[in-house]
């Protein structure tokens, strides 16, 4: 059921009617802001209406309409918002892909969607786009919005954006009526968005989703956090994720909250805290790189602040586990500290797509920030299970956003652990061209969803692992490779943890260091060394490492505890295909590159020879020579090992 | 930015420097044409730097002239060549090191402002805090060619080498000069600093519009980058030309694989660089 507040979204139940409603009744309310050339530049409702009949006339003028899709692809900015609207204002489908997909994963999506045009933000997607979208792919028009370093091309579907909005300028102007007719034309019920998902295994689906169902949805979530056009959000996250399409294009034009877009990836922070948004949303790896930042910076301060900084830390700390707060902490550090990373303004966070670990929870809590874990799934719009304030459990997710989503654990077994089923009404309409897997997912209404979890006392939902993950040693015992490497992730020095054990007689663990920390680390201890492999490779550092293990493994029954380890002279990249874009662990993908490695882990051996070659961004390649010692814990029963 | 071949922007006419006995720089003529990627290369101490300094203004040639559109600029001073559109930037940084990034690039368009002492003082009613407005805008849009937002108020000193040279080119750049002289903007850096600064270069000339000439010791930055250059050993030019005709050259190879040289111990230009 719509919230009464929300009472207009009936009738004008695509964002283009939406959008034309809010520039009639706020025309000069300010909504977008983005920073550029050092400066913030404003939007009123008016601007961004007038942004987005601009393009809508523009795909029009290229023969785009119903059912075609659209490609965007670059980074958050007013032009990704707005052309998605104008898309969704000739009936065409906005298809949002991440900039930093590689060239087969944009070549995929473009071809596998017929997308007939692109937009693209600059040369370096358009370089992506050319490469991957063969001529033999519907793309009749890339639109490029940054002008520098085009001109060494000559494709004929390169249009420059401002070329083809001045020209739909002059239609706009001859035409005043067509507008209206377009936006009269669009329909709630109609696809407006493809979303992909994020692909753990294979090439990634698209999810359809109606515009109709997606306001519905925001609507319901804007009113049970209470959002409205005070709040400030700041979009740093990939626009193509879903969670990022309902924050900063659905949720703003829903509730009328501001959207701010930030100058570059490397100003994030000092953007944020110039705006100091009131609500934010990050990946779990996120908080944590926040305060492993603040951690590192502080080894860095004089004798005194760390001092001050621990002391004020403890008492906050305490203060949060007695379910108060500590006026002392946060004279001393916290407020400063809250201001200086932006959090001033912030009435809560939210932390999604993983576990995060009690640590960091409770670090932030103690700075006076809410962080609510919230689940859910691109064919569920995103998110559609939440904690409530207040509802602090560090393992769940909250439950059903409101009544009418609905939850329950598909084939549980007698710890009540199975597969959580979920049915919402705003949920997507199927898999863009995968009749098959809409088939297979959706069973009488219910998203299947290949999580495994189960339901608390407390109602609240607990999602343990895809279920597909689940894995089983050669004892028989099943465990949840995830749930180890979450804990292990926890620590300040572990960036990055894969737990091996399935079809095996015990579980090992392949481990990347957090390079800022442990080189830190390092430093104080005056130890030198060159590169990440070089640091990995060093006994202090698998003494630290082991150290940490050891204390997750003494939270472990005794068989799940990982019995050896190895330090991987990278980092795992989603470049390489060993994470996905959302970073999520591509076990089939490790399994088979690190074969080598896996196998001598399972074997006799007390280290093993590494020469490979890894490829950097830019195209070069590295050779890299080395062995890493395969390290036994000292605690664990050695079992394949005589001596 | 396809070349001007028409008339030459710059002009070095038999030019000869001298410091007491050690020639630097013995006849060298060379001609930069409108447009061009111009580069200088040359073994340590061929007098590449040299070159550039009599260019700028820095050093007086003893003999020989330097033409600027035609024009003799031989007497003219490093501040009045400035005035002309020649801008450069220094092998060794030459930042302020306690002020902000900025505050170093607005140094830059100094030459440009026209308030001077007394309007300064009247900030706000004297036009001075218009005109810096003003220049705020350009040095935003350098800031932004050069995409260095993120350090825009940090202290120069605290950067990182490569973060610094990319610095010291937005303040030359700040100046919008017609001809810039680059001397060694890659040293130190490592590869992808390398690729960026490449692209930077190849972006101001070709998109700015810029005249640039260059010193750079990476033969394949050199070799790509490049329209045309021009060699150096022990003060003398031994080969001018397309990077490719360049490469073929022997006595070029001879220069930099160092046979046949004829003179043994330290030879004559090695004290200035």
């Amino acid at each position: 059921m719509i919230p009464a507040r929300f009472a207009h979204v009936e009738a004008n139940d695509t964002l283009p009617k939406l959008l034309r409603y809010n520039a009639k009744h706020h025309a000069d309310d300010i909504v977008l802001r983005e920073k550029e050339f050092g400066l913030w530049r404003t939007f009123t409702w008016a601007d961004y209406h007038e942004r987005t009949k601009l393009w809508a006339i523009a795909f029009r003028s290229l023969g785009i309409g119903q059912n075609d899709a659209i490609a965007i692809i670059g980074d958050s900015r007013p032009d990704w918002v707005a052309s998605a609207v104008g898309a969704h204002a000739v009936k065409a489908l906005s298809l949002g892909i991440y900039q930093d997909a590689l060239d087969s994963e944009v070549g995929y999506l473009l071809n596998f969607a017929g997308a007939k045009a692109v937009v693209a933000e600059n040369e370096e997607q358009v370089d992506k786009i050319l490469r991957a979208a063969g001529n033999e792919s519907a793309l009749t028009a890339i639109i490029y919005c940054d002008p520098r370093g085009m001109r060494k091309y000559d494709d004929p579907r390169l249009v420059s954006r401002d070329a083809l909005l001045d020209a739909a300028r002059k239609t706009a102007a001859a035409e005043p009526a067509l507008w209206d007719s377009l936006v009269d034309a669009t329909s709630g019920d109609d696809i407006a968005v493809l979303c992909s998902t994020s692909g753990t295994t294979t090439h990634p689906k698209l999810v359809s989703i109606t515009s109709g169902r997606f306001i519905r949805h925001a609507a319901t979530y804007c009113n049970l956090v209470n959002l409205g056009p005070d709040d400030e959000y700041v979009s740093i996250l990939p626009m193509a994720w879903v969670v990022e399409q309902f924050q900063a294009l659905y949720q703003p034009i829903v509730c009328r909250h501001k959207l701010n877009f930030v100058e570059g990836p490397a100003t994030v922070m000092a953007d944020l805290r110039e705006i100091a948004p009131t609500f934010m949303l990050l990946a779990p790896r996120s908080w944590e790189q926040i305060a492993a930042n603040v951690r590192a910076q502080m080894m860095d301060a004089t004798r005194f602040k760390q001092k001050v900084f621990d002391l004020g830390l403890k008492l906050g700390l305490r203060a949060v586990e007695r379910g108060s707060k500590s006026g002392l902490a946060q004279k001393l550090v916290l407020r400063a500290l809250r201001d200086r990373l932006g959090f001033s303004r912030l009435r809560f966070a939210t932390t999604g797509g993983a576990a995060m670990g009690p640590d960091t929870f409770k670090f932030f809590m103690a700075m006076g920030v809410p962080l609510l874990q919230v689940y859910g799934q691109t064919e569920l719009g995103g998110i559609y299970c939440m904690q409530k304030l207040g509802e602090v459990d560090f393992d769940a997710v909250g439950t059903g956003l409101t009544g009418d989503y609905k939850l329950r654990i598909g084939d549980a077994d007698a710890n009540g652990v199975g597969e959580i089923v979920a049915s919402h009404p705003y949920m997507f309409s199927g898999y863009y061209k995968n009749e098959e897997a809409t088939k297979a997912d959706m069973r009488d209404g219910w998203m299947h969803t290949g999580d495994a979890g189960f339901i608390k006392p407390t109602g609240q939902l607990v999602v343990i692992d895809r279920l597909k993950d689940l894995a089983a040693l050669s004892s028989g015992e099943r465990f949840s490779p995830q749930f180890i490497e979450n804990k292990l992730k926890f620590s300040a020095y572990i960036s990055e943890a894969v737990i091996l054990g399935d079809k095996r007689p015990f579980p090992a663990a392949i481990v990347c260091i957090r390079f800022p920390i442990v080189s830190k680390w390092a430093e104080q201890r005056r130890m030198s060394f060159t590169t990440y492999s070089d640091l990995s490779s060093r006994k202090e550092v698998y003494d630290l490492v082991a150290g940490e293990i050891a204390r997750v493994n003494a939270t472990l029954p005794e068989a799940q505890r990982a019995r050896k380890f190895i330090l991987l002279y990278k980092e795992l990249d989603a470049d390489d295909g060993e994470l996905t874009r959302t970073r999520k662990v591509r076990r089939g993908v490790i399994a088979e590159k690190y074969a080598d490695i896996i196998d001598a882990i399972y074997s006799d051996a007390t280290e093993v020879k590494i020469d490979t070659e890894i490829a950097f961004q830019d195209g070069t390649r590295q050779r890299i020579r080395t062995s890493l010692p395969i390290a036994t814990l000292a605690d664990a029963k050695p079992q394949a090992r005589s001596a | 930015m396809p070349a001007d071949k028409s008339a030459p922007i710059l002009e070095l006419d038999n030019v000869s420097l001298r410091f007491g006995g050690v020639r630097a720089m013995t006849d060298v003529s060379a001609k930069v044409y409108k447009g061009e990627l111009f580069s200088i290369i040359g073994p340590n101490g061929a007098g590449k730097t040299s070159t550039l300094n009599c260019v700028s203004g820095r050093y007086r040639p003893t003999t020989g002239r330097i033409l600027h559109k035609g024009v003799d600029i031989t007497r003219l001073g490093a501040n009045k060549r400035a005035d002309l559109g020649i801008g450069r930037t220094f092998q060794n940084l030459a930042l302020f090191s306690g002020m902000t990034v900025l505050d170093n690039i607005l140094i830059g368009r100094h030459h440009l402002m026209g308030a001077g002492f007394a309007r300064g003082m009247l900030y706000w009613v004297g036009g001075a805090q218009q005109e810096e407005a003003q220049h705020r805008a350009t040095v935003e849009e350098i800031i932004d060619f050069l995409e260095i937002q993120h350090i825009r108020n940090e202290h120069a000193g605290t950067l990182s080498y490569g973060l610094r040279k990319r610095v010291e080119l937005a303040r030359a750049v700040a100046l919008k000069p017609e001809i810039i002289l680059l001397d060694e903007p890659m040293a130190g850096m490592n590869l992808e600093e390398k690729e960026d600064m490449a692209r930077y270069i190849v972006d101001l000339n070709e998109e700015w519009g810029m005249t640039v000439v260059m010193i750079e010791h990476d033969m394949g930055v050199v070799m790509d980058l490049s329209h045309r250059l021009m060699v150096l050993d022990f003060g003398r030019k031994i080969a001018e030309g397309l990077p490719d005709e360049v490469q073929a050259n022997d006595d070029v190879k001879r220069a930099y694989l160092g046979q046949d040289h004829g003179v043994a111990g330290a030879p004559a230009g090695e004290a200035v660089t």
